[in-house]
């Protein structure tokens, strides 16, 4: 068995050096067998937009090396209930896997991916021109373990901003779209329900869509992360924003909202059934992209700022080798491949995916044109909130027992929205579950 | 029994022992192994995200002690008795009356006996995507023709008081022909005399069926109430599909607990925990339905 | 030819007002079966609803196989055999290992049979959760995670209960008189099971069976954890497509029908034994 690794290995290494398989779109060497031929690697992630896409070029991949790849996208709770579990268990089922944003803590955290400096030194393996420093400092440090290691390349910069399916709507009232908390029951409250169209909407996890209102209002999760994790859930401004954001989806959103996930937000805006959102920039450009039926009427803007100022949430997801993989060398191949300028460009050029993680690619001309929409320029959003990120608010985020403080959350503005408890009561019994849990984690307050 | 020497009922017996122990060795395999792997977890505070947790006896009742006395634990027993009474309830009572109104030894009768099958062997999964269609108010028919009066009413499942009366309806409408085929059944053994008599004696239709038939069929009533209280305990792909434990936790009942603890955040040793306390509560319930005049499961 | 007066005609009043009820109840089961299955129908046609339709609006609608076609690629035909080979898998172990135990505590008092009774309620009690996660660490550590033998395995938790518990009844209310003749001639214990109570219970034994494969064929929860890619399963297969596919209804109503029909074809062949309500088997102690 180790045998059949080590001349694996070494071919892999050999063809690697010939830098072919870095650059997409050139002929193998004449002659040669394909360089992976036999291997399969198997390959997850949550069912983003990104990997969707990715999907119809891994054919290619598989053409040029001969690998076989098994590729499988299940939904974000699956992928990562699955993937946790693989993890933990050092499993060798899985070779590339998405290391997700609120993971990041325990899964690089705990070593259960493994570090990628050696491979992205080693000239072998890794050609100076795929220049691993052209990725967004902001989007590599989030997956920088203890030690300093990298361990993920990331695929997404996924930055919170305002999308309207229906600009038309808010320009009839004679409104722009919100740059501020301020303005945002007023032109809620002129276009709600015209035209049938509710008009406001966010996913249900909570725990991601409300902390940018949250900080906006002066508050945060815990008091000063990474050190100091006590949660602060309960302060005035925590309160206040609980209470504003639940507002605008108990009065704003259409009937049943509570039970909206990503993919049901993704699929009402594209199809014009309600107006605005706060979300991800991958969700609400697909209203710009062939499939939705409002290219036309969509709009778009920066998420708004609250009193304490502008704080859009940026996450970062990206590809990771586990612990337990037998096939690392080529799972480094696959890596190298996907997130290669070159296919980044294609797929930027072709299906219009544009929350790119290269400055190389940001920064183009075409990038800036292609993403401006009916008159919005997302490029500029784009860029504005990533170096807005860099300012370190997203720091909450990257802590290990974090999720069970986005359960928290997820639960209080339900429970707000649904009229079943105050934004003080909710808010005060997320702090002391909260505590709770953290506590139970291990964690000393 | 056979009659023979005593010699021939030794091979007797070890002949029969022969038949049943492959069955005892697999099911004590399956069954009590993860039994006793499960309670000694549960006194651990196992997680794999800590390797090494699985070993660590030092605070052998510490998850007992979050279960019972912090957490959400208790909540989501009272939900869970909430969900039970509710669910189970109405499957008795629409078991019952449907049972009496299709006891007749027609062929039509018969045919329509076929029917109510179905929503019992349907796949649990198809159940739930059935009810969420029914339950958004965006695709459901239920909803468009209420529209159709100019009505309007808001989604059950994100409501924090409907949700779980929501939840019970689905479960009722999957469950209750289980209870209705068991009553039945025990209607057509009813023997004439006891019909006939009270019939001759002028009885109505109330009093016939409290004080002539719901003696009778109580033995088997009891068992299905037991059945479907046990089986209301392990609800899980209605409350996967249809609220996620939410809007909040108000139908995070205490199998959907244990599951997000265990699957959501690794606690390992605290779902064991759980899940024990869950086992033992319910053959607790059953000691109790079976002192109360259930018909007792074995021949005790 | 003419009917006598008086007495005559009162009974022909109550037999009128027995006949005007029956047709009353016939007409209300009717009304009442056709309520309850209305939302199944409603699966149906949503499965052959064009996609873009407006979904709740209008019953009529051009039906099309667009749906189901959609579903032929992908990993849903693959999940589809999944689930047929890990249900049949178990059933047909669990009857193997299963009614040769029941038959031998249907015909032979052993002290522990009470034991044994209570020991097979108390599994029925325990959530799946319950099980799981030593199931899910015993398999990661042999290599049974998503394969199909690891799901058979699991199975036999809640179908070997099953089958010993359902023909240990069947096997009771067969008079043991023709197989004590045989004992009296010497015949030996399996001997005579083979011959004379197998075929006698053969329709229980077919029945049970069927009621196995319902059962596996419908697990979800052991699925969803146990299983990934390789062994999914239909029913965890359609909540995976449900998510993915954007939420289109017609396909997730067609994969639901697709799922449903195996389990509706079966039944039908089980009905009656279902319907005279010896499922639980507790009438018959």
């Amino acid at each position: 068995m180790r045998g059949t690794i080590r001349r694996r290995q070494v071919l892999a290494a050999g063809t690697t050096a010939a830098g072919l398989l870095a650059l997409p779109g050139k002929a193998p060497a004449a002659g040669g067998a394909k360089p992976l031929s036999g291997v399969t690697l198997n390959i997850s992630c949550w069912s983003a937009p990104y990997p969707l896409l990715l999907a119809k070029y891994i054919p290619e991949f598989e053409a040029e090396t001969g690998a076989r790849v098994i590729y499988t996208t299940p939904s974000f709770p699956i992928y990562n209930q699955r993937m946790g579990l693989a993890l933990a268990t050092k499993s060798d089922a899985y070779d590339v896997v998405n290391v997700t944003f609120i993971f990041i803590g325990q899964w690089v955290g705990a070593g259960w991916v493994m570090p990628l400096d050696p491979f992205i030194a080693d000239p072998a393996r890794t050609p100076a021109s795929w220049d691993a420093k052209d990725f967004f400092p902001g989007t590599t440090t989030a997956f920088r373990n203890a030690q300093g290691q990298l361990c993920a390349i990331p695929w997404i910069a996924d930055v919170m901003m305002g999308g309207a399916s229906r600009y038309d709507l808010i320009r009839k009232a004679g409104l722009g779209l919100p740059d501020t908390f301020a303005e945002m029951p007023k032109m809620l409250a002129a276009v709600n329900g015209k035209d049938g169209v509710p008009g406001f909407l966010t996913e249900n996890h909570y725990g991601w869509t409300f902390p940018g209102y949250l900080q906006g209002f002066g508050g945060n999760i815990f008091r000063n992360p990474p050190h100091d994790l006590m949660p602060v859930l309960d302060t005035p401004a925590a309160v206040e924003a609980a209470g504003f954001f639940s507002d605008l989806l108990r009065k704003y959103a259409p009937r049943g909202a509570l039970s909206y996930t990503y993919d049901e937000v993704v699929a009402a805006l594209k199809s014009g059934k309600v107006n605005y959102a706060t979300e991800n920039e991958a969700f609400v450009t697909q209203m710009a992209q062939p499939g939705s039926t409002v290219t036309e009427t969509c709009g778009f803007s920066l998420f708004p700022a609250g009193p304490a100022g502008r704080f859009p949430q940026v996450a970062t997801h990206g590809w990771g080798i586990p612990a337990g993989s037998r096939n690392k060398d080529a799972a480094w191949q696959f890596i190298t491949w996907a997130m290669s300028q070159k296919l980044l460009l294609r797929m930027f050029r072709e299906h219009g995916w544009s929350s790119v993680t290269r400055r190389s690619i940001v920064e183009l001309p075409e990038f800036r044109s292609k993403l401006t929409f009916n008159g919005f320029d997302v490029a500029k959003m784009y860029l504005d909130t990533v170096e807005l990120a860099a300012k370190g608010y997203m720091a909450y985020r990257t802590v290990p027992p974090y999720p069970q403080v986005d359960r928290q959350i997820d639960i209080a503005i339900q429970g707000i929205v649904s009229g079943e408890k105050t934004a003080q009561q909710a808010m005060a019994a997320a702090q002391r579950n909260s505590i709770a849990q953290l506590r139970r984690a291990g964690v000393k307050l | 029994m056979a009659a023979g020497s005593t010699a021939w009922s030794i091979e007797q017996r070890r002949a029969f022992t022969v038949g049943l122990v492959p069955a005892l060795v697999v099911l004590a395999v399956v069954t009590l192994g993860p039994a006793i792997y499960l309670v000694v977890t549960s006194l651990t505070p196992l997680t794999p995200i800590h390797p090494g947790s699985g070993l660590d006896f030092s605070t052998p009742f510490a998850n007992y002690r979050q279960a019972l006395f912090t957490g959400s634990f208790d909540h989501s027993v009272w939900l869970q008795c909430e969900l039970s009474a509710i669910t189970v309830g109405l499957q008795t009572l629409l078991g019952v009356a449907v049972a009496l109104l299709l006891n007749s030894e027609s062929g039509f009768m018969r045919a329509v006996r076929t029917g109510f099958l179905v929503p019992m062997v349907l796949p649990p999964i198809v159940v739930a995507i059935i009810w969420k269609i029914l339950y958004t108010p965006d695709v459901s028919p239920v909803y468009a023709m209420l529209g159709a009066f100019g009505l309007r009413p808001g989604a059950l499942i994100t409501s924090p008081v409907w949700a779980l009366p929501a939840i019970a309806l689905a479960d009722t409408w999957e469950w209750f022909p289980f209870t209705m085929l068991m009553v039945l059944a025990a209607l057509q053994m009813m023997p004439n005399e006891p019909i006939e008599a009270a019939r001759i004696d002028g009885a109505s239709a109330w009093q016939m069926f409290w004080y002539v038939r719901l003696p009778f069929i109580r033995p088997a009533l009891m068992v299905a109430v037991l059945f479907r209280l046990i089986d209301s305990i392990k609800a899980f792909p209605l409350i996967y599909v249809l609220t996620n434990g939410g809007p909040g936790q108000v139908t995070e009942v205490t199998n959907y607990y244990a599951f997000i603890q265990t699957f959501n955040f690794a606690y390992w040793g605290y779902g064991a925990a759980i899940a024990t306390l869950m086992v033992a509560g319910v053959f607790a319930l059953s000691l109790l339905l079976a002192r109360l005049g259930a018909v007792a499961p074995d021949d005790a | 030819m003419m009917r006598k007066p008086a007495v005559a005609s009162g009974a022909g009043r109550r037999a009128r007002r027995r006949r005007v009820r029956r047709g009353l109840a016939q007409g209300g089961a009717a009304v009442l079966l056709l309520a309850v299955l209305a939302p199944v129908l409603w699966l149906v046609l949503m499965s052959f609803r064009p996609s873009g339709a407006t979904l709740a609006a209008t019953l009529a609608f051009t039906p099309t196989l667009a749906n189901y076609r959609a579903l032929a690629g992908g990993g849903f035909p693959a999940s589809f055999a999944n689930s047929l080979m890990a249900s049949t898998g178990s059933t047909v172990l669990s009857l193997l290992i299963g009614v040769p135990a029941a038959y031998a505590l249907a015909r032979h008092r052993f002290r522990a049979r009470g034991r044994i009774a209570m020991w097979i309620l108390v599994t029925r009690m325990a959530p799946p959760v319950a099980f799981t996660i030593p199931f899910f660490l015993v398999f990661s550590d042999l290599g049974l995670i998503d394969t199909v033998p690891g799901l058979i395995i699991v199975y036999l938790t809640f179908n070997l209960a099953l089958v010993i518990w359902t023909m240990r009844g069947f096997f009771a209310s067969i008079p043991a008189s023709l197989e004590e003749a045989a004992w009296i001639d010497g015949a030996g214990v399996w001997s005579t099971f083979r011959r004379i109570a197998l075929p006698l219970a053969a329709p229980g034994v077919a029945a049970t069976g069927i009621l196995c494969f319902i059962m596996s064929w419908n697990d979800f929860f052991f699925a969803l954890i146990l299983t990934r890619t390789n062994a999914m399963t239909a029913p965890v297969a359609i909540v995976n497509f449900m998510q993915y596919a954007g939420w289109e209804w017609g396909k997730i109503a067609a994969a639901g029908v697709l799922v449903l029909l195996p389990v509706l074809a079966f039944t039908f062949f089980v009905r009656s034994y279902l319907v005279s309500g010896g499922m639980a088997g507790g009438l018959k102690e």
